[in-house]
């Protein structure tokens, strides 16, 4: 994975006592509230409904051990034992303390980790496929151009105080699990006949109250001129996106006023004026972050391994696990393993001191002590030997890390909601707990298959219910709190946004309501067709039927 | 009212010029980009240094006509989050290849004093119980990820022409006032 050398030690370094100096102005009163938030922002401390949250980056989702010991130590001495990993690659620590910021960054610098640009209205922390580099269904590992734009939007000195903050994703797969049309700015990393490395673009994804899917700009743009057009689209975007109604800020309302073919010719305006200036960085760096990346040496093994067939025969629970969270890798003989944050029952997305620290531990025994965050806020152990799935399981199982259900109905997306969240309208967390144990038979789940479904607190949309198989939204009715139940999104290569099916329910009543579309999608499915599938072939009507009893 | 200095540029003193006022002989003034488009000769003749007062909802287009009439430029930020004066200071030098003094007005504040200086500003106004602040500020970064239109090079470039490291020479080259730039 990338090292920082001395430029980037540097300007970590930097970055801390430069917080450190902002949270003492604060203190003083020589800043005040107002000039504060943006900056802390900036630096990932949010007010939360109890306390600040910090919000920590995983950039691409590429984490060491070392640095995972570095968050569970971070859990144990500031915050309560625990933290919370969430739906863009970062981590949240929930109560640490305003004073405790500046040395919970210095400590995170130390390991090559930072807060920088996770929130604000700025460039955020760049995300990508969990899998990348590591599956077998991927034209190039994209982290290296994560890498490249995470550089380059680092303290941007025109782009800090856009109209509102700006999410670009990237993937290199084929299987789109990056959510890519679903960003501000979506990258797909494509071959051309020539064997080079390019993008396609697209603009104009996101969520929140005006959910819409990025537009295609360009089929195929040459990795030297990535950041010059960036550069491009971000200007035009910084000059002429919206100020006067933070809901109509973002680069979606934009491109969807003036069309995504203006946007276009005024982004590619721009870029050939500016694609001759060194924005773009020499073919040597491409190179040198590149070889960060190199594959790890993996002797080709056997993918029969006749320990994993037997255990798998006689406990049917390792046997889901081996199917559903264990997913194939380029070389023989390996696989990625999904640790499932989301044992039934619990909160979807965290992990305990301990727990991190197990992680941790076998990432250096099992998987090149590499570990991988995942935007479904699980972790994953990439370039692991199938021989030594036995003995990895039983060592995450013991400490509740074991759940099989990475894919599954359970493994639910949900945002911190009212138990966290200031701008909350409900609970998500609780939701997310309802439907796991209503749903905790393993067996059913099994027949029911991959279904995603996504749980938002309010229209902020941070559990991505616009694109969820089944979403489910919170709304305020009169006071209490209220679930829309929504059907049919992805945020996948198909990607679709999910339509609501009918009137709110009460928290009770939503889980009775996916409970009756399941059983619909069940009674209806052709053979081996998955739930999205059945859905769209179907249409909503007869699940409406089936949730409201209308005719 | 403090004055930083980001390029060691020399300021220009000015009058900010009222509706219907004249300059006087020889006189600096700064006035609002629509009166300076329909002024004829023979303001220009009597005015000294003539400023234009650019507010953020500027499109940067309308620069066009009246880079060649002036000595100055004023970004006026109506609130320090508006982002749109970092721009238009780009545009100044990179689309019309513009050399003379960008200040920055309005409430921005130190910690934003070199993303100010890279985006191509000379000046800023503050208050006086600022000015230390905006000066430990510019003080803070050692070297940037992005080539700038202050005429600093990126650590990418600086990697593969240095040998890595951030030379005494090339942390300060950033106050030059001399800057490369490119022709529009
Ligand atoms: S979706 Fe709403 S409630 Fe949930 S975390 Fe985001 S802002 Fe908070």
């Amino acid at each position: 994975m990338y090292a920082y050398d001395t430029y980037d030690h540097a300007m970590v370094n930097a970055r801390v006592a430069e917080f450190r100096d902002q949270v003492e102005r604060r203190v003083k009163g020589e800043l005040t509230e107002d000039e504060f938030k943006p900056l802390r922002l900036m630096n990932g401390l949010y007010l939360q409904l109890h306390a600040y949250m910090l919000r920590v980056a995983i950039p691409y989702g590429t984490l060491s051990a070392n640095q995972m010991r570095t968050l569970a130590h971070i859990a144990r001495k500031y915050d309560k034992g625990y933290s919370h990993f969430t739906t863009r690659q970062n981590v949240q620590f929930n109560w640490p303390k305003l004073s405790e910021t500046p040395d919970i960054l210095q400590e995170l610098a130390d390991v090559e980790m930072h807060a920088i640009q996770t929130s604000g209205n700025c460039i955020r922390n760049v995300t990508t496929d969990q899998f990348a580099g590591a599956t077998a269904d991927e034209v190039a590992d994209p982290r290296p151009y994560a890498e490249l734009i995470r550089q380059w939007s680092t303290f941007h000195p025109e782009f800090s105080f856009l109209p509102r903050k700006f999410k670009i994703a990237i993937t290199g797969a084929k299987q789109d699990r990056a959510a890519v049309k679903w960003h501000d700015i979506g990258l797909v990393v494509k071959e051309n006949a020539a064997g080079d490395i390019g993008f396609e673009v697209l603009a104009g994804g996101g969520m929140g109250r005006t959910p819409l899917i990025a537009k295609p700009m360009r089929d195929f743009l040459p990795v030297e001129d990535l950041l010059s057009y960036l550069e491009a689209m971000l200007r035009v975007y910084n000059e002429q996106g919206r100020r006067d109604n933070k809901y109509k800020a973002r680069i979606k309302i934009l491109v969807d006023a003036m069309g995504i073919e203006e946007y276009t010719r005024q982004v590619e305006a721009e870029w050939e004026k500016i694609r001759h200036i060194p924005i773009d960085v020499p073919a040597a760096e491409v190179a040198r972050i590149k070889s960060f990346f190199a594959p790890p040496p993996l002797a080709v093994l056997a993918d029969e391994v006749p320990d994993v067939d037997d255990l798998a025969q006689k406990n049917f629970i390792f046997k889901s696990w081996l199917a559903n969270n264990t997913g194939s890798h380029k070389v023989p003989g390996y696989v990625n393993v999904t640790i499932s944050l989301k044992p039934h029952g619990g909160i979807p997305g965290d992990a305990s001191d301990e727990q991190m620290d197990l992680v941790a531990d076998l990432a250096d025994s099992y998987s090149q002590s590499e570990i991988r965050v995942s935007h479904e806020q699980n972790l994953i152990l990439p370039h692991v030997a199938r021989r030594d799935l036995p003995a990895l399981w039983s060592k995450l199982d013991a400490a509740g890390l074991g759940s099989p259900n990475a894919g599954l109905l359970t493994d639910i997306i949900a945002c911190p909601g009212l138990d966290y969240c200031a701008l909350a309208n409900t609970r998500s967390i609780p939701i997310a707990q309802s439907i796991t144990e209503r749903f905790d038979d393993l067996k059913r789940l099994m027949d029911i298959g991959p279904l995603k479904i996504k749980i938002s607190g309010c229209i902020n949309s941070c559990g991505h219910h616009h694109a969820g198989h089944i979403g489910i939204l919170g709304v305020d009715r009169k006071g209490t709190e209220n679930y829309q139940l929504l059907l049919g999104g992805s945020g996948a290569e198909d990607a679709s946004k999910a339509e609501i099916l009918g009137p709110g329910l009460d928290e009770h009543g939503i889980v009775d309501a996916i409970e009756k579309v399941v059983a619909v999608y069940l009674g209806e499915r052709e053979d081996g067709e998955e739930f999205l599938s059945a859905y769209r072939r179907l249409g909503a009507d007869i699940f409406k039927e089936a949730v409201y009893g209308t005719h | 009212m403090a004055l930083i200095n980001l390029t060691s540029i020399q300021p220009t003193g000015y009058t900010v010029l009222d509706d219907g006022a004249v300059p006087g002989e020889g006189e600096n003034v700064a006035i609002g980009v629509d009166r300076l488009l329909h002024e004829g000769d023979a303001f220009f003749a009597t005015a000294g240094s003539v400023g234009v007062i650019i507010d953020t909802e500027t499109p940067f287009a309308k620069l066009t006509q009246i880079v060649e009439k002036i000595g100055f430029a004023i970004v006026d930020f109506p609130a320090f989050a508006d982002g749109r004066g970092f721009s238009l200071a780009v545009r100044l030098r990179k689309d019309f290849g513009f050399k003379g003094e960008i200040r920055a007005t309005g409430p921005v504040i130190p910690d934003q004093a070199l993303f100010l200086l890279r985006a191509g500003f000379d000046t800023v106004e503050t208050t006086d119980a600022r000015k230390p602040a905006f000066e430990a500020a510019l003080e803070r970064f050692p070297a940037f990820y992005q080539t700038d239109f202050g005429g600093q090079l990126s650590v990418a470039h600086a990697r593969h022409t240095q040998g890595g490291q951030i030379t005494e020479e090339q942390r300060l080259s950033r106050k030059a006032p001399e800057r490369q730039r490119e022709a529009s």
